[in-house]
């Protein structure tokens, strides 16, 4: 009786002298919600977004800015981030990343030394999105505030996945993603790019989130094409659309298509399958895509009538023909930076691998001779309450001089 | 040098209750017995003698005041032997003694004594023991009257559809609630006197047949081996017949509800009544007993799922819900969604306390209050619930001491620990909750997953009369999952408990309802 109490005090006495190892109140950290990487002379510059949660959840918003931001220089990004302590007032924790932001000129530089310590350290959680800051550091960018969604980085991160879920011209890439695709020999990488619109200097005041309309914007802008871990240039929103018909990442969006004699017509995607096939024909990749895709009419502003099957058709064609040019254009771009942003290399090597391992280390070269099969299949599937357009006669842009 | 030990003074040990002693008859001289009796009593003032003259023999009544019916001594004991016509003169003292008896007769019970030590039983019984002058021999009267609390409904354990009495303090009023329900002629009854100093009487009632003879056995064998001075309570004899006393978990069922009591029994399981307290205890006790209540069985068996469903997780809300606050904001906060965790840093932004002295803080402070309120007169009480309103409430968060998240996990875990029917049952968690929030303090989510194990561990070595406490889970009897977390039909639960009852285990052959 009397060993098995000693043994108890023992084993009590172990745990508590331990004293609430790695333990840290909520009081003590402090929530980093983004992380810029930067280049500089002397390695990275390193800046976190951090949330001020008492102007975010708090019961009295003094009306103080809901971030802060600190910057740290290191020779490595794990330096540096150790570094951040002398200027943040708390341990950041960085469990709650959303976000990484690459600086323009970083990224051109290229961002592969940056993986090892995100994918390596225990506390961040990687399923971050990654970004790269247009034209500015992304310094500038994580030191902008927001209205409305109060943390910066959640609304960067809203924006991206809403954007790529209704519009499709954009692509949300994690970290474990990206990785991937730099080290992969037959594709390309890709990150999204956001810009700023205004004043910089003007969004890090509390003004900035105050304002109904912010006079300093963040925007979403164009897809970043990377040569191995190299920034090459810009994909636009039409390109980027295309980007997105290929790789099979087009949730919903919609396709704006003349009508037959005026006006326009607008059809939104509500499904939408392809298939990528390749194979080798003549000394060259010829790549085959085919695209099925369900629309709806969502938005006729002209005379067309839909209860006609001719006339339904002559829209799914006018439909093909727009998508296999969006998917061209972005193919075009493509070649234009080097990179096979699309993966046509690993179609080709999972449809033959052995003769893969033969071109890959030229696949570059063979990527500029690709030739692409468009297939392009479009079926309407309703035209949402109506019928009929509401308006008989088109109606026109000039329509008050008309009337006159 | 040698090392001095200090040894506690044992205490001798208790003399054994059966050890004869010696035998007092009675005189034959009317004065030496009342002297005798008087004496034995130290005098005491509430010892009544009634002397009268009968036949010209000298007769005489004794009862103590306090404990007799004084009308029913009049009208049944003393008018009936004045009225007695004697036939000659000159009786014999033993014709008289027999004349005497079936003057009385019509008492419920009597009985022929001769010595002190039966009259001092009986005497103290509540009996009127009636002498006469010259005859060694005395009448043991019942006559006992002492006021008693009727039969109520119950105070802890109520229902909302259900009988609504509950057991008194009489024994034989409890008998007569179980046996007006259980009218079958396997019902036992066996008693025991119990306790030197207040000579309790214990009942065991099982029904022959159904429960198990070894655990009856077993049963008999833990009151028999008991050698107490007083037993006052069923808590008393709880005490010194559970299976293991260092443990958080209740290994004795108890309830003062007579239709609990009876369902128990026709499981085949043992009650053990004491007199003198409304609670009855009943073994063997499952941990999943304790999560019953008798309006399981009583409403639709989909609501008597489903709240027992609410048992079993409110079991673990209140074991659980401060340690896993604890471990989260301290060592986890990666596990919390993002905006919940901005708000929950913006709660304890100002907080000058860490998670675990906070939550210890408040979870003191309601164990108080909660003892103040129930010891305290009900005006005054209610009085303690305000006051414990505001501390526990706005008043702590707006000082800035606690934070709000912190009072709605102290109120989930305050709620959720009396949602057990079992009062029993609320005390282990209770206790275990600080058990749990020391360790996830000190270790994190993993020092509350060791002690989710070492709780598994006990659970599981723990016994109640020989059955596993754990069953029917650990071992799983697939047979009885039908009334442990789920409550099947009525016309489904076809069989008793498999472990508590061996012999008799159909108990239904009611065919589904249909139109």
């Amino acid at each position: 009786m009397l060993s098995s109490i000693k043994s108890l005090c023992l084993t009590i006495c172990c745990v508590l002298l331990a004293g609430c190892w790695s333990a840290n109140e909520l009081t003590e950290i402090s929530l980093a919600t983004a992380l810029a990487i930067d280049k500089d002379e002397d390695g990275y510059l390193v800046t976190i977004q951090v949330i001020n949660p008492n102007e975010i959840a708090g019961e009295k918003m003094s009306r103080g800015s809901s971030i802060s931001s600190y910057s740290a220089v290191g020779k490595t990004l794990f330096e540096a981030v150790r570094k951040l302590t002398e200027t943040s007032p708390r341990k950041v924790n960085l469990s709650h990343l959303q976000l990484i932001v690459y600086g323009e000129e970083m990224a051109k530089e290229g961002i592969g030394p940056t993986f090892d310590f995100l994918v390596r350290d225990h506390e961040l959680r990687t399923d971050f999105i990654m970004i790269i800051a247009q034209g500015m550091r992304g310094k500038e960018l994580i030191s902008i505030l927001t209205p409305l969604e109060r943390i910066p980085a959640t609304k960067i991160k809203n924006s991206l996945e809403s954007s790529q879920e209704f519009l499709a011209s954009t692509k949300t890439i994690e970290l474990l993603e990206l990785v991937e695709d730099v080290a992969a020999d037959g594709k390309g990488a890709v990150l999204n790019g956001v810009s700023v619109e205004g004043n910089i200097q003007d969004g890090t005041h509390v003004k900035n989130e105050e304002s109904g309309a912010a006079p300093t914007k963040i925007l979403l802008n164009g897809i970043g094409v990377f040569e191995n871990d190299q920034l090459k240039g810009w994909l636009t929103a039409k390109e980027g659309e295309g980007f997105n018909f290929i790789i099979d990442n087009i949730h919903s969006t919609s396709i704006q298509i003349p009508c037959e004699k005026q006006g326009i017509l607008a059809l939104e995607v509500v499904e939408n399958k392809t298939d990528l096939k390749g194979e080798w024909k003549n000394g060259k990749p010829q790549i085959s895509i085919s695209i099925e895709t369900l629309v709806n009419i969502a938005d006729a502003e002209c005379a067309q009538d839909f209860s006609a099957k001719e006339n339904v058709q002559k829209v799914e064609q006018e439909a093909e023909k727009k998508i296999k040019s969006l998917v061209e254009l972005s193919i075009q771009t493509a070649k234009e930076y080097e990179s096979d942003i699309f993966g046509f290399g690993e179609v080709l090597r999972r449809e033959n691998p052995k003769q893969w391992d033969n071109i890959k280390d030229n696949w570059e070269q063979h990527f500029l001779e690709t030739e692409a099969q468009i297939d392009v299949t479009i079926e309407i599937k309703n035209s949402g309450m109506i019928a009929q357009p509401v308006y008989d006669e088109p109606p026109e842009k000039n329509r008050s001089e008309r009337s006159d | 040098m040698k090392r001095r030990t200090w040894k506690p003074v044992k205490p001798a040990k208790k003399e054994n209750q059966e050890t004869p002693k010696e035998i007092k008859p009675l005189a034959t001289d009317l004065k030496i017995n009342q002297e005798t009796i008087s004496q034995s009593l130290g005098n005491s003032a509430d010892i009544v003698t009634r002397e009268f003259t009968v036949n010209q023999k000298k007769v005489m009544i004794i009862f103590l005041e306090a404990l007799v019916n004084k009308d029913h001594i009049q009208h049944y004991l003393i008018e009936q032997i004045i009225n007695l016509e004697w036939k000659t003169d000159a009786v014999s003292n033993d014709e008289m003694f027999q004349q005497l008896k079936s003057a009385s007769i019509s008492a419920s019970e009597l009985n022929e004594i001769d010595n002190f030590q039966d009259l001092l039983m009986d005497l103290l019984d509540g009996n009127s023991i009636l002498l006469l002058d010259e005859y060694p021999k005395g009448l043991s009267i019942e006559s006992n009257g002492v006021k008693e609390r009727g039969v109520e409904s119950p105070t802890t354990q109520q229902v909302v559809r259900g009988p609504k009495d509950s057991f008194t303090e009489t024994l034989t009023t409890n008998i007569g609630l179980v046996r007006k329900r259980l009218k079958d002629p396997n019902l036992r009854l066996e008693s025991r006197i119990l306790g030197q100093k207040t000579q309790t009487k214990v009942s065991l009632i099982y029904l022959h047949g159904v429960a198990s003879p070894e655990i009856v056995e077993e049963v008999r064998r833990r009151i028999d081996r008991i050698n107490v001075d007083f037993i006052l309570e069923s808590g008393n004899l709880e005490e010194l017949i559970q299976d293991k006393t260092y443990t958080l978990f209740p290994t004795v069922f108890n309830s003062e509800r007579p239709d609990e009591i009876s369902a128990g029994i026709l499981k085949g399981k043992i009650a053990i009544m004491i007199d003198g307290t409304p609670f009855v205890l009943l073994v063997p006790a499952l941990f999943v007993d304790f999560f019953h209540s008798s309006e399981d069985y009583y409403q639709r068996n989909d609501i008597s799922t489903f709240i027992r469903g609410l048992r079993f997780l409110a079991f673990f809300l209140a074991l659980l819900t401060p340690s896993t606050y604890i471990a989260l904001t301290t060592f986890h906060p990666e596990m919390i969604p993002t905006i919940l965790l901005v708000s929950l840093a913006a709660q304890r932004e100002g907080i000058p306390f860490p998670a675990l002295v906070e939550a210890l803080m408040m979870e003191i402070t309601f164990e108080l209050l909660r003892e103040a309120g129930i010891r305290l007169p009900t005006p005054i009480g209610s009085a303690i619930s305000i006051v414990g309103a505001l501390v526990l409430g706005q008043a702590a968060v707006d000082a800035g001491i606690v934070s709000a998240t912190m009072v709605i996990v102290v109120s989930l875990t305050a709620i959720c620990s009396f949602i057990f029917p079992s009062y029993s049952l609320s005390i282990s968690v209770r206790l275990l909750r600080f058990g749990f929030m020391i360790a996830a303090a000190t270790l994190g989510l993993f020092g509350i997953f060791v002690g989710i194990l070492l709780l598994a561990l006990h659970l599981t070595s723990l016994r109640s009369f020989g059955i596993p406490y754990l069953a029917p889970f650990a071992p799983f009897i697939p047979q009885d999952q039908g009334d442990a977390v789920i409550r099947k039909p009525k016309w489904g639960l076809v069989t008793r408990p498999r472990l508590v009852n061996q012999r008799d285990i159909r108990r239904e052959d009611t065919p589904k309802p249909k139109p």
